[in-house]
């Protein structure tokens, strides 16, 4: 207990320091690979697959991400500082529900945190989390069972939060299965939509209208204020853009005309072309964020 | 006739309006994004005081002669309720903080409270509170440092000068935690 009033003096004497300056050590460890990143190497690829397997089905059916990293230590930094940057960085969780978990476990410094999204911290609160690294893991990780405790632990989070959010079913629309996300489905419509600009530059005899769209739309990014820039930047972003713009016409416009003089279809940019849905690989998580909830431990 | 300087002039002010807008609503943007994250803090804040009556009824009983720091802390707690703007709130939520850590300091010298069982509850939740305090303050500072260098660098400074917008306040380490004993962990 004197150990657990010292992890809540440390906030006012860590967190007042490092308020001043934000640079604090956190080193990211890089890209997702799945739900599972075990850094520093101390899960079988048995083990592994099997936590693997258990949070992905539990992703399709509640569409809650729960993610383990496993690190050899943090350099240096808070655990608390690491967990909320990483949880920012990879996005656990549903943009709109927030419904992420983290289990983050550093080896040499010995200690781990559950950190909670926003969305969960009604079905997870601190309490709950803590009872879980206290009665689930700690005990476990004393005795150098980490497979062990993170399995439990992690079997634990998925009870708690458990029919907290519903999984998107599976098989529904063409549209929800080319993109899974919010953002899937933007850059889908984005796609069509440079096709169809394309398709009209193509064949449009003009060279110079592509100019005038670039144009355009850089006077419209600086006028939305879109890049921050100041105004001597901000011509020359217009500048840039509408030579974009021309030299993307010019291109464009030879492409399609040197087709049809071939014969032969016009690129496929130029129309009709299509995108193929992502195969079974991990494509990264929703988007969700954390405001610091959660529960830290040590072992 | 074609009237080029006209032209020209026109030109220029219809650029500079267009550059103004843009820069204007900018920094519109920005204040607003200041005073959502102020509002996170503040929540954060909320749910501290709400927490600290609680801890401090289970552990008052037990530390009878320490009665001075409980009188800091709801002084303190009073101090905060009473602040109005966003400078008079950050000084009393450090009061606050000053005192209630000063607590959970003397809390050490009483071990007996470890077999109080709703202890382990309140530590946790008091835990994330103060994590998310830092979290949200930490995401404040940001979006006054973005808000403040759109209003302090040239030219945007000349637009900000003649609209009012001045710079906001960042938290600041305090010249205490600065010399505050190295808790061991």
């Amino acid at each position: 207990m004197t150990r657990r009033i010292a992890v809540i003096k440390t906030f006012f004497v860590a967190g007042l320091l490092f308020l001043g300056s934000t640079a604090l050590a956190y080193v990211s460890p890089g890209s997702p690979t799945g739900y599972v990143n075990d850094y520093a190497r101390i899960l079988t690829a048995e083990q592994k697959t099997t936590l693997e397997g258990q949070l992905r089905e539990f992703d399709k059916t509640d569409s809650t991400q729960v993610s383990v990293v496993i690190l050899q230590n943090l350099s240096g930094d808070y655990i608390e500082n690491f967990a909320e940057k990483l949880f920012k960085e990879w996005g656990i969780g549903n943009r709109e529900k927030d419904n992420g978990v983290l289990l983050l476990v550093s080896l040499d410094d010995r200690k781990l945190r559950i950190e909670v999204g926003y969305g969960l911290e009604g079905a997870l609160p601190d309490a709950t989390a803590s009872a879980i690294i206290r009665n689930d893991i700690t005990p476990l990780f004393k005795e150098g069972k980490y497979y062990e405790g993170v399995y439990g632990g992690v079997g634990a989070i998925m009870k708690a939060v458990k029919g907290e959010y519903v999984g998107v079913s599976q098989g529904g629309g063409l549209l929800r299965s080319i993109s899974p996300d919010a953002a899937g489905i933007l850059i889908f419509i984005g796609f069509i939509f440079l096709q169809w600009v394309i398709a009209i530059l193509g064949r449009s005899k003009s060279w110079w209208l592509g100019g005038v769209l670039g144009g355009g739309i850089g006077a419209g990014a600086v006028w939305f204020n879109l890049f921050g820039l100041t105004f001597p930047f901000g011509l020359a972003v217009i500048g840039v853009l509408a030579s974009l713009g021309l030299i993307f016409d010019y291109i464009v416009s030879r492409g399609y005309s040197k087709a049809i003089a071939r014969g032969s279809r016009a690129p496929w940019w130029t129309g009709g072309g299509s995108s193929s849905g992502g195969g079974s690989s991990f494509g990264g998580f929703g988007g969700g964020s954390s405001g610091g909830g959660g529960a830290s431990g040590d072992w | 006739m074609w009237k080029s300087p006209m032209v020209i002039i026109i030109g220029i002010v219809v650029v500079l309006a267009l550059w103004l807008g843009g820069v204007y609503n900018g920094m519109v943007r920005s204040g607003e994004t200041v005073d959502t994250a102020w509002a996170q803090v503040e929540t954060q804040y909320q749910r501290r005081f709400d927490l600290i009556p609680n801890l401090v009824a289970i552990v008052q009983g037990a530390m009878k002669q320490e009665q001075e720091i409980f009188i800091a802390i709801a002084n303190a707690r009073q101090g905060y309720a009473g602040a109005r703007t966003v400078n008079e709130k950050v000084a009393a939520a450090t009061q606050v903080e000053s005192a209630f850590g000063r607590l959970l300091m003397i809390m050490e010298n009483y071990p007996q409270l470890k077999s109080i069982d709703t202890m382990q509850t309140l530590l946790a939740q008091l835990e994330g509170t103060e994590n998310r305090v830092s979290v949200e303050r930490g995401r404040f500072n940001e979006t006054v440092r973005d808000y403040n260098i759109k209003v302090k660098t040239f030219p945007n400074s000349v637009v900000a000068s003649s609209f009012g917008f001045t710079p906001r306040i960042m938290f600041e380490a305090q010249s205490e935690a600065a010399t505050a004993p190295k808790v061991a962990l």
